[in-house]
């Protein structure tokens, strides 16, 4: 079973992403509320897929990536984002995103997404 | 209305969480806006507030509520970036405070299983108009032009830039051997598609020596548009064979079709991309370069970690679920009394039982206490909430008023500040309304112009006490009075009433001395359910006045409504319990101590003061065989510095009793004065509750 940890400073999205993946083959090993926490939880947990929220307090998702990135170059790391963040979401392709999500997303887009960011 | 809807947890999370959002966004809008502009970490944090409610309500398609509050996203992220001057910050506050009670309501409509149905279009048009405004000014400075609104907030300036990258170890063109041309297309609706294309080209970093793409500017707006009808093409100079290019690009997400071919004429590329090299370098976003901010981060983030790290040891419960913990509690602390104090003990001598049920009652009373204090919640957000109220208050009546507040931290059982709130909000707007004077007026009568009203929170023994005291001009004695006469709200003759009772009697239904109702307050109809919803948590709530100088109203509530310790006693074949709180002593009288006046109300001299005694055979009709009050024995109770002489046969004992409610088909069927509810006792037996505030209004009105 692959291993995801949620980053994400709204509960209801955490929850959101915890529904949507409820009847797929993957294990939700954290969640941690903002950037801080996450990078944290990355190094412990050591998730084989994070989902990271761009907008939250403490640590941005743009500043975890970066520090997860430079912890495991391999991480793999998919952005939550919204319209309206096209700039950070460009950072943080270049910043070793492996890709993005725009909210919102239905179930099977995140489902296919985080797949293929696994391989499977 | 649909209910399955309205149990979905992912909604009333989704409720909760926002709700929250806005209470704490409105705490912010009403702090800064006194100062002449707002502080850069409140509009940090209300940008990041109007982000997350986005998101959310989008996910929950709720789309009114996420346009509006990416409206104000936009809004709050060019005060943030491009920090404009004489931005009016009171317009502002008006238009967000606006918008976020516009959220509100439809929440409000989300959680009761209506549809979100509202309109915002005015007012996302009025954000829109106030964003042009204020990006109006910086634009002479820095020549942006405003797009419609739905421009990218935190995208990079429109800056001209090129993806045409080149790598840094840049190898003449002629020796790469292969060109490629590759037409990706992308999943509908997946989103951002030219930050997609911009990842492609990223992705294949270094495998391809020179690139070209159509759309040639990923930042523009219409890039999106055109990838997503045209698909994304891409030219590459590469020395990797076609299979390796095709793996790296089969790989890219949401990808729906991919066309890889190689292209035989350079020229094609050569053409295209002519004069336009650049190194990826430059062309790469613009990055924030994390200076002091990031340090100053690094330096919280351990702090932070650690409060954070306790903010998820706690979970949010349902009120529901500790409801009926409370309620199995209560049973437990019955179930415990039938086991210890059960009939068939009694006489027996039995010391282990004693000491297992000594450790039995302990454990109770500790799990009692715990389960209490779990549903305790300080008063601290329902205070807060009334800083809204005093602002709209203030600006529209043209009042200067300010809220202050004494004992936030004091806590109250979750069900009772339910009841408070609407209650506060309301002798709030009194006091701003008929209480505090215009500034002007003050200013006439030497008090500051600023009105000053505080609420005042404080434990009282088994209570909560809550003041709202303000320093305007008081009640009108004759105004009430004049009032209560033509209403017919005055039973007593008028010489023999008190001042303290002139006041109180504003809180009679019915009551309002306001001849101009406003938009606020002074219906009527306000006091009349103040009165009724305190009631209902069984507290009491007094007015008293000084004129020209304020007027003062006490909320006296109980801390809790489940449990009470209570004293046990007997009358004839009944059971009563007195609250232990209200009890000042109990004794046997002697009947040189009893007086009898002229109305044949009896009295009972105790240290040289006279007071009332209540037998509470008399008034509830019970057979007994104890009438002599040397046979009895008296309890004297006080509430509200009344105290009474209750008359009963005799004490059974002191013992904790989970106060139920009269079943409803009594209360409906006779009004039973002086009662609070009842109970069970260990023996299995009902006792009835005594409402002692009531039985002193009994006393005074036989």
């Amino acid at each position: 079973m692959k291993k995801l940890l949620i980053v994400d400073d709204a509960a209801f999205m955490r929850l959101t992403i915890r529904n949507m993946l409820l009847k797929y083959e993957i294990e939700i090993i954290g969640e941690a509320a903002n950037g801080a926490i996450g990078v944290e939880m990355y190094k412990e947990l050591r998730p084989d897929v994070v989902t990271m929220d761009i907008t939250m307090p403490e640590m941005t998702g743009i500043e975890a990536l970066k520090a997860i990135k430079a912890f495991d170059p391999q991480a793999k790391v998919i952005m939550v984002s919204a319209m309206g963040q096209e700039g950070m979401v460009k950072e943080a392709i270049i910043s070793g995103a492996k890709t993005f999500i725009v909210k919102p997303f239905k179930e099977e887009f995140l489902y296919q997404t985080i797949s293929k960011v696994l391989g499977i | 209305m649909s209910n399955q809807y309205v149990n979905e947890p992912m909604l009333d999370l989704f409720i909760f969480e926002s709700m929250q959002l806005i209470e704490q966004m409105e705490l912010l809008i009403i702090a800064n806006e006194k100062s002449s502009s707002y502080a850069s970490e409140a509009i940090n944090e209300i940008f990041r507030i109007m982000h997350t409610i986005k998101g959310s309500s989008a996910m929950m398609l709720f789309n009114t509520i996420s346009t509006l509050a990416h409206s104000m996203e936009d809004l709050f992220f060019v005060l943030r970036e491009d920090k404009p001057q004489n931005v009016d910050y009171s317009e502002l506050s008006d238009l967000v405070l606006e918008g976020l009670d516009f959220i509100k309501l439809e929440i409000a409509k989300i959680r009761n299983g209506d549809e979100a149905d509202g309109d915002a279009s005015e007012l996302i048009k009025s954000l829109r108009v106030f964003h042009a405004t204020i990006k109006g000014q910086k634009s002479s400075a820095h020549d942006q032009n405003l797009s419609d609104g739905t421009d990218s907030s935190e995208s990079c300036p429109p800056e001209k830039q090129q993806y045409y990258i080149s790598k840094v170890r840049r190898t003449e063109i002629t020796s790469l051997r292969n060109t490629f041309q590759a037409t990706l297309r992308f999943d509908q609706d997946c989103g951002m598609e030219n930050l997609r294309a911009f990842g492609v080209v990223n992705d294949l970093g270094d495998l391809a020596e020179e690139y070209y793409h159509i759309p040639e500017d990923l930042d523009h707006e219409d890039s999106v548009r055109v990838i997503s009808e045209q698909g994304f093409t891409l030219f590459l100079k590469t020395d990797r064979s076609l299979e390796e290019i095709h793996r790296v690009l089969i790989q890219t997400f949401s990808l729906k079709d991919l066309q890889l071919i190689q292209v035989e004429n350079s020229d094609l590329f050569n053409d295209l991309h002519k004069e336009r090299i650049i190194s990826l370098e430059d062309s790469a976003v613009k990055i924030p370069t994390p200076s002091g901010r990031e340090q100053v981060a690094n330096e919280q983030q351990e702090k932070e970690i650690q409060s954070s790290a306790t903010q998820q040891s706690i979970i949010s419960v349902s009120v529901a679920k500790l409801d009926q913990l409370m309620d199995l509690v209560g049973e437990m602390v019955i179930a415990e009394a039938m086991v210890t104090q059960n009939p068939d003990l009694k006489g027996l001598e039995l010391n282990n039982f004693q000491k297992a049920a000594r450790q039995l009652r302990k454990i109770t009373s500790e799990l009692q206490d715990t389960v209490m204090s779990v549903r305790m919640v300080p008063l601290a957000g329902t205070f807060q909430k009334m800083n809204r109220t005093l602002r709209d208050m203030c600006k529209k009546l043209n009042k200067e008023v300010q809220l202050q507040l004494i004992g936030q931290e004091t806590e109250v059982d979750k069900n009772i500040i339910e009841h408070i709130s609407d209650p506060l909000m309301h002798l709030i707007r009194n006091s701003i309304d008929h209480g505090i004077e215009m500034p002007s007026e003050r200013e006439t009568k030497g008090k500051p112009r600023l009105g000053t009203i505080t609420l005042e929170a404080k434990n009282a023994g088994g209570d909560v006490l809550i003041i709202i005291r303000d320093d305007g001009e008081g009640f009108n004695k004759d105004r009430i009075l004049a009032k209560a006469r033509e209403k017919g709200l005055i039973q007593v003759p008028e010489n023999g009433i008190t001042d303290k009772e002139i006041y109180n009697l504003v809180l009679l239904p019915g009551f309002s001395t306001n001849e101009n109702v406003t938009e606020f307050s002074g219906r009527g109809v306000g006091m009349d359910v103040v009165v009724k919803n305190i009631e209902a948590v069984g507290g009491v709530i007094t007015a008293d006045s000084v004129p020209g100088k304020g007027t003062t109203i006490t909320l006296k509530i109980p801390l809790t409504l489940a449990i009470i310790d209570g004293m046990n006693i007997k009358v004839g074949d009944s059971r009563y319990t007195i609250p232990t709180t209200a009890i000042k002593e109990s004794f046997r009288p002697k009947i040189a101590d009893v007086i009898v006046d002229p109305d044949n109300n009896e009295m009972m001299m105790v240290r040289g003061q006279c007071f009332s005694i209540l037998r509470l055979h008399d008034i509830y009709h019970v057979k007994t065989d104890v009438t002599e009050f040397t046979d009895g024995i008296i309890i004297m109770v006080e509430q509200d510095d009344k105290t009474l002489c209750i008359f009963a046969d005799e004490l059974i004992g002191q013992q904790q009793v989970v106060v139920k409610a009269l079943p409803t088909y009594i209360r409906n069927t006779k009004k039973v004065r002086g009662l609070a509810g009842c109970t069970l006792l260990g023996d299995g037996s009902i006792s009835l509750i005594l409402d002692i505030a009531g039985l002193i209004g009994f006393r005074q009105s036989a």
